[in-house]
């Protein structure tokens, strides 16, 4: 960048503000707490003989599933923003009817795990499934990497739908309709007016979607496909944790290449705007498809679990099992610590993104980045780092209240919030920030009652993302929770593991309920507007 | 008490945050002091606490007869709720003033977090569905002798030899298979199953249509039984066999028997793996088709155990003590042969269960506390001859 243009001046100017000043201290202490877990890892991996740690790192066998997973991350994405992007379009562009029901619909199945989704997806269409034995059909095999990519899309393109949808709902719509009067049609406004606004959007979601396809254990192991996050489990489960943190932080390494390359994709571009709702896509006939598509997405990915799970529960003769039973505190239990972590991370999330959208230091780019490793390690490995810095910090209070873990549901899931709040900062329009100042607003009445309406549509996505990501978040909660605090998803798991499905039933049920409710609450507060 | 956890969860959630959230940084750079320190805050000597009761013995003792289990415990189960929330529960039940907290979670990552946490642990007990999970936490030094009542007790190959962690049930390493299936194969009916381990790897009849799952921690003890029974050669071979069988490799015990039981066109219809999943499978739908049955003498039948260690670190010794013999009690093992159609590892106690007496069963003798290769190796093993997922 010319250092002497006129954006290069003003961001200096920003810089030497006090006020951001102060902003840019507290992102560095957050991103330094955000990134502190990983201080064990390379203490662990600095125990590894150089020999051994030579053989691991560049095996055959580690190339091998290193491109494994890169395919796997790269399908994952490109399959996301295909659903994703229209779905976000259709939800707020256009004249479809009850669009806040459909959104609901849309981002939902982030809230299940996908290896929950998995299993009941093979029990229902696989062979030998439900479908098979009433209709004979069966689809081709859903296994491997294409299945890996198949099911975790399924579960994972709400990144993109509510990320897009966030840069979509705080764009203003005059521009298109500016470029409508201009005789463009729907998809030359779209791609040279609307596009190039909600990119930033599109990118953060798109990266989300490729750090969990890239970071998920679950899914692939089921799928039986051979990829990264194989190797670092065979070494977690032969109890050889220096090998795994060794792996986990050649992960790491990869995905921060990627985190660059996607820093220049992602990058700034003035939105500009106010919030005009202008003229929107009329869809006529076009709504029933684009209804009826939704809806198969919804029945697919949510209705069909829930269904296998109560199939299971109606047929079933078997014996009372009382640990597995249903009680009221574990949906309650799920509620509060998602709502915990989606609160810490919005705090967490709102300096580190004005920071980064409202200057282009290299540093505050550091800063912002550096809150999405913690997405790229499995958890059980950020886990295990908590476990040992938790009992070395405050011995007597490990695993007596949710601190710990409420901590560790922010390393993870952070950037799904910095990502969405910092598209919306980069929309803020700065003629706006001028006009207040001139009127001698304070700085703090400025953030309140300007900068913060203006991303509360990014927040709100934000903090959606963590609650959804939290709600069916299992290896950390299982380590880290106060001893015996279950949740709804522990009891999926439990119910699983027994091989007593019926048991997934009511917990899973509630978790899609419970989500769903919870969106309806937080759509509203970003004023959300029924069209 | 749910209650109170909610209440408690309120008031001090965020602030306990907080606070920690500042003192993570401060213990970042403290950090190098802490590390390697091997913390050993050695509380009383479970070894030492004296029986409340009478002390068991291999004859088994009654419930009866032992002494009252008063105070709070902190279990870490690497087994599911739904197979030791019964035990734990019927003990509640017995004794008013006793609490079990039980924290369950994946085993091997119970071994690690155990680990991890080392001195500092709110656990008393360890228990686990593989000795090579309780030798892992025993190797680490993380663990402490058992009364000598409760070491004479179990029989010398089903426990360490000094007693730093036992064995409370048994189980055999099976052949599960989907009856309704056999038609599809080249077998006449269930009689005609091979009972050698190594025609399941041999057999080109299996080829194609078997499974196992090589993560499991019961696998790896089969894999380690193998080589102190016929060499490593011939256990590399036998892994090479039967990885020539393509079978399908499954991660989890669960999903295994799910895809046997289900019985779709793709899904195996022989899985190595342990006997209860089938009990389970039958339990929650009477017309499963799911089977078991054995190999003879060879380490596809290997007997072992589920167990328990106790930590450095125990509150109470006297309870820890007496919380174990009742596991080893007749009623203890009880418990297990009922409801997880487990072994008992008592001689005194009788096997009653649907399952062929272990007796019948042929299991080799195997000194589970001791193998030739150790975990790792036999993990190595198996990568090394290409079995991985």
């Amino acid at each position: 960048m010319d250092r002497w243009s006129l954006d290069a001046v003003q961001s200096r100017l920003r810089e030497a503000d006090p006020w951001m000043g102060v902003v840019a201290a507290v992102s560095a202490l957050f991103a330094l707490l955000i990134v502190s877990p990983m201080a064990w890892l390379l203490w662990q991996a600095a125990t590894v003989e150089v020999a051994r740690a030579t053989e691991l790192l560049f095996s055959s066998a580690t190339a091998r599933v290193t491109l494994n997973s890169l395919v796997l991350m790269a399908a994952v994405t490109a399959a996301s923003i295909l659903i994703g992007v229209p779905l976000a379009v259709l939800t707020t562009q256009t004249d479809l009817p009850y669009p806040r029901f459909w959104t609901i619909v849309a981002a939902l199945p982030l809230v299940i795990p996908s290896y929950i989704g998995a299993i009941a997806f093979v029990s229902m269409f696989g062979s030998g499934g439900q479908v098979d034995s009433v209709l004979g059909m069966t689809i081709p095999r859903i296994q491997g990497l294409s299945g890996s990519v198949f099911i975790i899309t399924l579960y994972t393109y709400p990144y993109v739908f509510l990320t897009t949808r966030a840069a979509l709902v705080s764009m203003d719509d005059s521009l298109i309709d500016a470029a409508r009067t201009l005789n463009h049609g729907p998809v030359a406004a779209f791609r040279r007016v609307t596009f190039p606004l909600i990119r930033p959007g599109i990118a953060a979601g798109a990266l989300l979607a490729a750090l969990y396809a890239i970071s998920d254990f679950g899914t692939p192991a089921f799928m039986q496909a051979n990829v990264f996050t194989n190797r670092i489990y065979r070494e977690f489960n032969n109890f050889s944790v220096e090998y795994a943190a060794l792996l986990a932080l050649q992960l790491i390494a990869i995905v921060a290449v990627i985190l660059v390359i996607e820093a220049g994709i992602g990058r700034d571009s003035d939105a500009g705007g106010g919030r005009e709702r202008g003229a929107t896509i009329r869809l006529g006939r076009w709504k029933w498809p684009a209804m009826g598509s939704i809806a198969s997405l919804g029945i697919v990915t949510l209705v069909v679990p829930v269904a296998i799970f109560v199939g299971w529960l109606i047929r079933s003769q078997g014996d009372r099992i009382p640990a597995l039973e249903f009680q009221p505190a574990v949906a309650f239990n799920s509620v509060y610590l998602a709502g915990l972590a989606a609160l810490v991370a919005c705090l967490f999330a709102v300096p580190l993104a004005y920071y980064s959208g409202r200057t282009n230091s290299l540093f505050s780019r550091v800063l912002e980045r550096a809150t999405y490793l913690g997405f790229a390690v499995p958890g059980v490995v950020i886990g295990l780092a908590l476990v040992f810095l938790g009992t070395r910090t405050l011995p007597s209070l490990y695993r007596q209240g949710v601190w710990l873990l409420v901590f560790g549901y922010v390393v993870r899931f952070l950037p799904q919030a910095v990502g969405t709040v910092r598209s919306s900062v980069l929309q803020i329009d700065d003629e706006t920030l001028e006009a207040a100042r001139s009127l001698d607003a304070g700085r703090l009445e400025i953030f309140r009652r300007i900068t913060l309406p203006l991303i509360a549509p990014g927040l709100v996505a934000g903090a959606v993302l963590v609650f959804l990501t939290t709600m069916k978040e299992l290896p950390m909660t299982l380590m880290l929770q106060p001893i015996g605090m279950d949740t709804l998803v522990i009891k999926v798991w439990q119910a699983h593991d027994a091989l007593a499905y019926r048991y997934a039933a009511i917990p899973a049920l509630f978790l899609i309920l419970i989500s769903g409710v919870t969106m309806v609450v937080l759509l509203r507060r970003e004023g959300y507007e029924m069209t | 008490m749910e209650h109170n956890e909610r209440e408690r969860g309120h008031t001090t959630g965020r602030r306990s945050f907080l606070a920690a959230a500042g003192v993570s940084v401060a213990g970042l750079t403290g950090l190098a002091g802490c590390l390697g320190g091997n913390g050993g805050g050695e509380a009383g000597a479970v070894a030492d606490a004296e029986p409340l009761g009478e002390p068991v013995t291999a004859s088994g003792v009654s419930w009866d007869d032992l002494g009252d289990l008063e105070g709070e415990l902190t279990i870490y189960s690497g087994r599911t709720a739904d197979q030791i929330d019964l035990i734990f529960d019927a003990l509640e039940e017995r004794y008013d003033d006793l609490t079990i907290s039980r924290d369950y979670d994946d085993n091997n990552t119970q071994v690690n977090s155990l680990i991890q946490e080392d001195a500092a642990t709110p656990a008393d007990v360890f228990y686990s569905q593989d000795p090579g999970a309780l030798e892992a936490v025993r190797a680490e030094d993380l663990v402490q002798a058992l009364p000598a009542d409760v070491i004479d007790a179990v029989p010398a190959s089903y426990r360490h030899p000094d007693g730093l962690w036992t064995g409370v049930s048994g189980r055999v390493r099976s052949i599960l298979y989907n009856e309704d299936r056999l038609g599809e194969t080249d077998f006449e009916d269930a009689d005609d199953l091979p009972t050698d381990i190594f025609a399941y790897a041999e057999d080109p009849r299996f080829e194609g249509i078997i499974s196992t799952r090589p993560n499991s921690g019961t696998f790896r003890g089969f894999i380690q039984a193998m080589v102190e029974f016929e060499g490593e050669e011939t256990t590399r071979r036998w892994v090479r066999d039967f990885m020539d069988q393509d079978p399908q490799l499954f991660s989890g015990g669960s999903d295994q028997a799910e895809a046997i039981n289900r019985g779709g066109d793709d899904d195996p219809i022989f899985a190595l793996g342990n006997s209860y999943y089938g009990a389970r499978l039958v339990n929650e739908d009477p017309d499963a088709p799911i089977r078991v049955t054995f190999t003879q003498g060879d380490a596809g039948a290997l007997f072992s155990v589920a167990g328990i260690a106790v930590t450095r670190t125990v509150d109470d010794p006297d309870l820890v003590a007496e919380f174990v013999r009742h596991l080893l009690a007749v009623d203890g093992q009880e418990v297990m042969m009922e409801d997880n159609g487990e072994f008992p590892v008592i001689e005194g106690v009788d096997y009653v269960g649907d399952l062929p007496n272990p007796a019948d069963l042929d299991s080799p003798e195997f000194d589970l506390s001791g193998f030739d290769m150790d975990l790792q190796d036999a993990s190595r093993l198996l990568e090394e001859e290409g079995m991985e997922v």
